[in-house]
């Protein structure tokens, strides 16, 4: 087994998704945080592209957020069964960062009114259209009471759980009005692994 | 072998990699361009697309939206995603990376106000750009010297990335004139045989 250390911010952010797959494949790592006050420290050197996070593997480094988590999916058979089940995999991944993206319009607007106006237009016109697509995918795998992607648990529905956490810091109650993928995020939540590191893991705002 | 149909809109854009990778293989594949214009687009392809988006990639009528996705599943297919799985993780960084410098390009070429536009522009490549192609110089030089390739021992889609990037920037030698390993890996890639002859040929778009 290869030693395996995740250093980012003492935050979820977009580390959380690798933790939630490290969680789901009972490997363990050395989950590295680093205060924001202390950052930058002597972990930039280290970063290929000077930014966090970053993993290491038996003292290689890979860097790039979703490459992490893809290449960890991956080593821990959770990216689909087949070639074309790993590019619905990503395809789906990618969807969230596009969203995220959206989002952070919002997040970095200083001007109050302005900001509030971009809130308002994400909640209600943004972020539905996205989820009524990803609600409509998940429908058509076999009726939606399963996984997303194939039949079995992937790292794309790791994103889909993962993400009812950063929304819900813009939009209350995101999932509402999708009934499948509430379901979804239910049914991982309630996986024994994943639910044992949502209740140990450190409580931070996001 | 399957049939493949790459759909988008009449330029480079976020098709433009799924094109290179397929003409660096040698594959053929129906190269789908809509107009607008006359209606093709929304037409009946939108409600079809899995997320309303342009390119999808259809594979004996299947399909798979977001290019990236698009992208590496073709790249896997024909051998050209790295030859481990720790050299697939490291094409996907750098092609993320890839995409970090678009998304900023794209920022600014979008921008209505003609001031602002030059200001961000001004900032993309005196500062940001250098920034991140610094990095990126130093990673190649990492893989054996630099005089080869971004990941491994052979052309990955990583290779086809960067030579991608290079005509986002306009396809001029300027902005990558510091950093002269990524420069001669660009003019490699871009002399590959079955490159060249796709960049000979391809039709001149606006974006």
């Amino acid at each position: 087994m290869p030693t395996y250390k995740l250093v980012y911010f003492n935050v979820r952010g977009l580390a959380e998704h690798s933790r939630l797959i490290f969680a789901v494949a009972g490997v363990p790592y050395e989950d590295f945080r680093i205060e924001r006050d202390q950052w930058p420290n002597e972990y930039k050197e280290q970063c290929p592209f000077g930014q966090l996070p970053f993993l290491e593997v038996d003292g290689k480094v890979l860097a790039q957020s979703k490459a992490i988590a893809r290449y960890l999916a991956r080593e821990f058979k959770l990216t689909g069964k087949c070639s074309w089940e790993q590019g619905l995999t990503d395809m789906i991944v990618d969807e969230f960062s596009d969203i995220l993206s959206e989002m952070r319009f919002y997040w970095y607007e200083s001007d109050p009114e302005k900001k509030a106006a971009l809130n308002e237009k994400f909640n209600t016109e943004t972020l539905p259209k996205h989820l009524g697509y990803l609600e409509n995918i998940l429908k058509q795998n076999g009726g939606g009471e399963g996984f997303i992607v194939g039949d079995s648990l992937t790292w794309a529905d790791l994103a889909v759980a993962n993400s009812n956490d950063w929304l819900r810091l813009v939009c209350p109650n995101p999932f509402d009005n999708f009934p499948l993928l509430t379901g979804l995020i239910k049914r991982v939540r309630e996986t024994p692994q994943v639910a044992e590191w949502i209740a140990k893991r450190p409580d931070t705002p996001r | 072998m399957p049939n493949y149909q790459l759909v988008y809109f009449n330029g480079r854009g976020r098709a433009e990699l799924c094109r290179l990778i397929f003409h660096a293989a040698g594959v053929p594949f129906e190269d789908i361009r809509l107009d607008h214009t006359k209606g093709e687009w929304p037409g009946e392809w939108k409600a079809k697309c899995p997320f309303g988006q342009l390119p999808v990639l259809v594979v004996d009528g299947k399909m798979l939206a977001q290019s990236k996705a698009a992208a590496r599943y073709l790249a896997r297919e024909f051998n050209l995603a790295g030859k481990t799985s720790w050299d697939q993780a490291r094409a996907d960084m750098f092609i993320d990376e890839f995409d970090d410098i678009s998304t900023e390009v794209y920022k600014f070429a979008s921008e209505k106000d003609e001031a602002k536009k030059a200001e961000m522009s001004e900032k993309f490549y005196n500062e940001t750009l250098p920034r991140h192609i610094g990095y990126l110089e130093n990673l190649l030089k990492e893989n054996n010297g630099g005089n080869g390739y971004l990941v491994g021992d052979s052309l990955t889609w990583a290779g086809l990335g960067i030579a991608n990037v290079y005509d986002l920037l306009g396809g001029t030698d300027a902005p990558f004139a510091k950093f002269p390993l990524l420069l001669a890996l660009v003019k490699r890639v871009r002399e590959n045989p079955k490159v060249a002859e796709y960049l000979k040929t391809r039709a001149q778009t606006s974006f």
